[in-house]
């Protein structure tokens, strides 16, 4: 155990942290610790706004003293962390592990960095319409690059398994470093002293301190690791599970039983054959292109996302789910004798019941609103318990409007587009599959409901007519437009207002003009 | 306040003999009471809250030594209070947030400087400069030099603050003049330990009231007293003040084995500059530095003896003095000039004008300075490794960890009232087009950051309403004025709402009223309810608005986003001119959930019925647009992977921290956003009746559940 660092400085200790995980008792701990080791003891901080769940940090140095007098020997310690001599970093999330390795007080000739391997989404990743998520394997990456010695590993699902808060499993990680002239039962009596959850405290320090001594291996889940599970065949389907895997290509038959599955639940058989049926032509090309099945794969993903496209009749069948409550209890934690009473917030408008009426009622009818600019305006608000009789009762009548939904609006609009779409995919692979798997992607845009819908779907035929058409008139290379569809496809994504999407359109636009 | 000090103020009781451990501004308190003051007042702020914090706890030790605590409207009123001690023997002290509080109390401290004083008078200011920093970036120096009040900057160390206040008084009452004493954000929340003497009662206090009024037309500030204190400032005060630095050597001096160059700096700075000088080889952690140091507790005014003696027979001194103007870089070069001395004196230049001096950029400026002067005896090749490398190493971590990272500036807190209203301003903004948002100080000015991004400008505290009188009669539209309960009391009331009536304003005023100064660590205010027994004032915002004369007021639920817009609306588009003022009241969250917690925790003990609600998203139904994070950005409403085997975008999700407030459900109604948010309600303890409908319930839904359509 170092009494000191190299050329007799203090040990050095920076903790990165947010508002509400208690870092300023970490602090405490830790300063309460060393004083009653004789150590002599210094710390600050810059609170300010971390409260409001801004980030934060703590400096705090510590060095051993000879001689029995400890105001005499005392060492002048500093209040600012300096790269170089910081001897153990301390980050309570990954991106914040990210920020002190980018200040440069992460160095390999001194320090352990203690990172928990979570994630608190900033801002800027939860607003993205996208995926705006920082990408955590860099991270890891610049933590093996930089440290003497790095120690990652998920401390916040170590403190949640023992009712704490995060910085009790951070001081033990740090003690577990046996950097600090400190023993394990110091930082223990320190817990106790302060009095508050002290045996939950104290089970996450002993957990982080064996952690770091078993020396847990860091890995960061991908989002495979999240997903549900495909789900089971219902025996009705057993014949089209077969044609699958008679006619279809590999490495697109999970995703196309999947398909096949979801569709039969969400309407009926024959719209879950309707959907291979669709699915023939894109395979056709896929082979006459020499492809090996991801573009049948990709499409049979989108495809069946946008033919179970979200209407009232699904929104109520989802909260209908037998299993929903259930996993809506566990994720609560509501025990068992506690009853749990459920309230939707729904606020179904014109569109929604535009969808449902036949085409001759429901077309006029938007058109009028639409011109009385009343097509937002027109909504009810209602919260629903679908823990209630009544409200069971309210979502069942909606959900068991799903035979109908074949005659409704909504059905009869999206069915040619999707029709449009597939040729359009199909007329693609014959140029490149590349383009193709573009085309078949900008599904994607597809999201939402009420106004955000048809901003998706103005997105969605903007690169229709302004990308991919002129494509497959060949007035533009594949690959170019390929290229450029993908690069549309993330400005539409790009801000609410559309704004980008149109930029890159217009500069489009310019291009082909100059191109003929 | 609903948080308890009981053990910082167990540390105020300590006497001679014993050892003091806690923060600096703590020891602060503890050296106002060793030094005998009579009063203190102030108004909160970072990072000197604690100080008022801590004494407000201390009624009892108060009373024992006599001292009357003040807790101020604002800075004006706090600095006012320090005339007791141009004509009486009082010590007193009064604290702020610096520069900001300064400006608030100029008027008040030139008048107090030109008077001057009897009794010691300290202000203690905390310096927010740099990193950290909530306010516009500003330094104390002027104020000083311009209505030439002393000013101490002690180095970052307990003992040393202590010291200083106590010689501060001293300094103050030897030259007349009061003192301010500057402690950095760093400086006041170190943690460090000193020895503590008892503390003193005051010759005149609470206890022992002063006998006879003492009139002396020469502490008027009024002709001709006040070409006479002018030059009493020049004739006495200064040199007084000089003598008595000089032969108490309130500045410190550490010697060197070099002594071709030294260095001076601002005694808050001689960690930092010292910390350097180790990196650089060139000083050991005791502080034995080769380099002679000379660091300034006192920087203004300066000892020009002191200075030259120090400089005389060095080529150059390097100057670390944080900030700009470099006000002590050209005094202390006028003082060598004078002097005859040709000694350089770099300092900016090496350092940069602007920003805060972290160790890092004094390693940085005296790598550079040692570059361009070098020194005799000192191996420059090794002084300068440690920036090359710290170049190097940076370089490498920006490209291992790649474009810029995600910033996490802070927001208005899980469950918090004031966010329902901005997003209520949002989603109108849909319909009625953007307008001018003047802001003010406080929580909300949050607002002004992503997701809102609502605000145009910040003036000032309480001054959200005034600074809109200049915009509202040229502006297309109708503007929006904020302003909290904090900034109302501060001065808003008068700078703000009867200006804007007695002009006859046309546009609309939103009070946020929370109970408390929050942003500070929820202070009380005169419209605080929750008061301890026999402070509550009963103030109501809302009379004392309608008393003034507005006739446009209405109350609006916070949460119930839907009612704000209608209101929000009715404000913005009503006919005919005039002041509308919006009062929306809620309690603060933060202080709500530290005050109900351990209620709630004590009826669920005793098996008493609680219901607790929280929010969620189903992600079958959430197709991923973040429309309701845009217009929320409830730290609790956040992402995670998507479960759809089928698709890739992260899903909404709510987080277990969710306080249950409301406000994504509201939005998604009055945004007309998706069907995917849900409330649970979870009955803990429940009663036989909750039993047996829940039982029925699931009984029955079971059985129709079974029928699946």
């Amino acid at each position: 155990m170092a009494a000191a660092s190299e050329n007799g400085r203090p040990i050095g200790l920076l903790i990165a942290a947010m508002g509400g995980e208690g870092g300023g008792v970490l602090r405490q701990w830790l300063v309460d610790a060393a004083t009653a080791h004789g150590l002599a003891v210094q710390s600050t901080s810059i609170p300010g706004v971390a409260q409001r769940t801004g980030a934060t940090t703590y400096y705090i140095e510590m060095q051993t003293l000879d001689g029995s007098d400890p105001a005499a020997a005392r060492p002048v310690m500093s209040l600012y962390p300096l790269a170089g001599s910081v001897d153990i970093m301390v980050a309570s999330e990954l991106l914040e592990a990210a920020r002190a390795m980018q200040n440069g007080f992460v160095t390999p000739n001194c320090t352990t960095l203690i990172a928990s391997t979570h994630r608190v989404y900033a801002v800027a990743e939860r607003t993205a319409m996208g995926d705006g998520r920082f990408d955590g394997t860099r991270v890891l990456k610049a933590a093996r690059g930089l440290a003497q010695r790095a120690i990652l590993f998920d401390m916040d699902a170590m403190a949640r398994q023992h009712d704490s808060v995060i910085n009790a499993v951070l001081l033990g990680a740090i003690a577990g470093t046996n950097r600090l002239p400190i023993p394990a039962s110091g930082f223990e009596d320190a817990i106790r002293d302060t009095g508050r959850a002290v045996e939950a405290n104290l089970a996450a320090f002993r957990a982080g301190f064996a952690a770091v001594e078993r020396g847990d291996l860091v890995a960061l889940l991908p989002d495979s690791e999240f997903k549900r599970p495909w789900r089971a065949d219902p025996p009705m389907v057993e014949q089209l599970q077969h044609r699958v895997r008679d006619e279809f290509p590999g490495p697109a038959r999970t995703v196309l039983r999947e398909g096949v599955n979801r569709l039969f639940d969400y309407q009926s058989l024959a719209y879950a054959e309707l959907y291979l049926q669709r699915l023939i032509p894109i395979d056709r090309a896929e082979r006459d292109a020499d492809g090996h099945g991801n573009l049948v794969r990709e499409v049979g993903r989108h495809l069946a996302l946008w033919m179970s496209y979200e209407d009232v009749i699904q929104v109520a069948r989802a909260k209908l789910n037998p299993v929903r409550q259930a996993r809506i209890r566990n994720e609560v934690g509501a025990k068992p004798d506690e009853p749990v009473r459920i309230r939707e917030y729904l606020k179904p408008g014109l569109d929604e019941a535009a969808a449902l009426l036949p085409g001759w009622i429901a077309a006029p009818l938007l058109a009028l609103a639409g011109k009385a600019g009343l097509r937002d305006r027109l909504n009810i608000g209602m919260t629903i318990t679908s823990t209630s009789l009544w409200g069971h009762f309210l979502l069942r009548l909606l959900a068991s409007l799903r035979p109908l939904r074949g005659w409704g609006y909504r059905y009869h609009s999206e069915q040619p587009l999707i029709d449009h779409w597939i040729s359009n995919i199909a007329k693609a692979a014959a140029l490149d599959l590349g383009l193709a798997a573009e085309i078949a992607a900008c599904q994607r845009l597809l999201k939402g409901y009420g106004e955000t819908h048809r901003h998706g779907r103005g997105s969605f035929d903007g690169i229709m007519a302004t990308l991919v058409e002129p494509a497959l008139r060949r007035e533009m290379d594949a690959e170019g437009a390929a290229q450029a569809i993908a690069r549309a496809r993330e400005a539409a994504l790009a801000d609410p207002e559309g704004t980008a999407l149109q930029a890159v359109l217009m500069t489009e636009e310019k291009t082909e003009l100059a191109a003929e | 306040m609903e948080r308890s000090f009981a053990k910082e103020v167990k540390q105020l009781r300590l006497g001679q003999g014993d050892t003091f451990h806690g923060e600096g501004i703590l020891a602060v308190t503890k050296a106002l009471l060793q030094a005998g003051v009579s009063y203190v007042g102030g108004y909160q702020g970072a990072p000197i809250s604690h100080l008022m914090d801590v004494l407000v706890d201390a009624e009892d030790l108060l009373s024992e030594l006599g001292v009357h605590l003040e807790t101020s409207t604002s800075e004006a009123a706090a600095a006012a209070m320090l005339g007791a001690s141009i004509n009486y023997p009082l010590r007193g002290a009064v604290t702020w947030k610096s520069t900001v509080g300064t400006n608030v109390a100029s008027d008040a401290l030139s008048n107090l400087a030109s008077a001057g004083v009897t009794g010691g008078a300290m202000i203690v200011l905390g310096e927010d400069y740099g990193e950290g920093s909530s306010i516009l970036q500003e330094r104390t120096h002027a104020f000083a030099t311009k209505s030439q009040i002393w000013l101490l900057d002690p180095r970052p160390d307990l003992p040393t603050i202590v010291r200083m206040v106590e010689q501060g008084f001293e300094l103050s009452e030897h030259s007349s003049t009061p003192v301010m004493l500057e402690l950095r954000i760093r400086a006041c929340h170190v943690h460090g330990a000193f020895q503590a003497s008892d503390n003193k009662v005051g010759r005149f206090n609470r206890n022992q009231a002063i006998p006879e009024p003492n009139h002396d037309f020469s502490r008027i500030t009024l002709p001709p007293s006040t070409y006479a204190q002018e030059k009493h400032k020049i004739d006495v005060r200064m040199p007084e003040a000089i003598r008595f630095i000089t032969e108490r050597q309130l500045n410190d001096h550490f010697d060197g084995d070099i002594n071709d160059v030294g260095i001076i700096c601002q005694g808050g700075l001689y960690n930092a500059t010292l910390r350097a000088l180790v990196q650089a080889g060139l000083a050991d952690a005791s502080g034995n530095s080769r380099i002679p140091i000379l660091a300034l507790n006192v920087t203004y005014p300066l000892a020009p003896d002191e200075i030259s003696a120090f400089c005389a027979g060095k080529s150059a001194v390097f100057m670390v003095e944080e900030g700009q103007p470099d006000y002590l870089e050209e005094a202390i070069n006028a003082i060598l000039r004078k002097a005859d001395l040709q000694t350089k004196v770099i300092g900016k230049g090496p350092l940069p004008m602007a920003g805060e001096y972290t160790a890092e950029v004094v390693l940085r400026g005296l790598s550079a300075f040692l570059e361009q002067t070098k020194p005799q005896g000192i191996d420059l090749a090794a002084a300068m490794a440690p920036v090359a490398e710290l170049d190097r190493h940076k370089a490498k971590a920006a490209e291992l960890l790649g474009d810029l990272l995600p910033a996490r500036p802070p927001t208005f807190c899980t469950g918090c009232p004031e966010r329902p209203l901005f997003s209520a301003i949002r989603i109108l903004e849909k319909d009625l087009g953007p307008t001018h948002v003047s802001c003010d100080i406080g929580c909300h000015t949050f607002s002004t950051l992503p997701p809102f991004n609502l605000g145009h400008t910040v003036l000032g505290y309480g001054l959200g309403l005034s600074s809109a009188a200049g915009v509202a009669p040229n502006f297309g539209k109708r503007v929006i004025s904020i302003m909290g309960d904090g900034g109302f009391w501060h001065g808003g009331v008068s700078n703000g709402i009867s200006s804007a009536l007695f002009n006859k304003a046309d546009g609309v005023l939103m009070v946020i009223k929370n109970g408390y100064t929050s942003a500070t660590g929820w202070q009380f205010v005169p419209s605080t309810l929750r008061m301890r027994p026999g402070r509550t004032t009963g103030a109501s915002i809302e009379k004392v608005i309608k008393s003034l004369g507005a006739g446009w007021l209405r109350n609006v639920p916070n949460y119930r986003v839907g009612k704000v817009m209608k209101t929000l609306r009715q404000a913005l588009t009503g006919k005919g001119k005039g002041l509308r003022v919006i009062v929306a009241d809620s309690e603060c969250q933060l202080a709500r959930q530290r005050r109900i917690r351990p209620e709630i925790a004590a009826r669920l003990q005793s098996g008493q019925r609680d219901v607790r609600t929280r929010f969620d998203v189903d992600d079958e139904t959430c197709t991923g647009d973040r429309a309701c994070i845009r217009l929320s950005g409830c730290p609790s409403l956040t992402i995670k992977a998507n479960p759809d085997p089928l698709r890739d975008d992260p899903v909404t999700t709510v987080l277990d921290s969710c306080l249950g407030c409301g406000l994504c459900g509201e939005v998604s109604h009055a945004a007309v956003l998706c069907p995917s948010f849900y409330q649970v309600d979870i009955v803990r303890n429940p009663n036989y009746w909750d039993r047996f409908k829940d039982a029925l319930h699931r009984r029955l839904l079971g059985d129709m559940a079974r029928v699946r359509i």
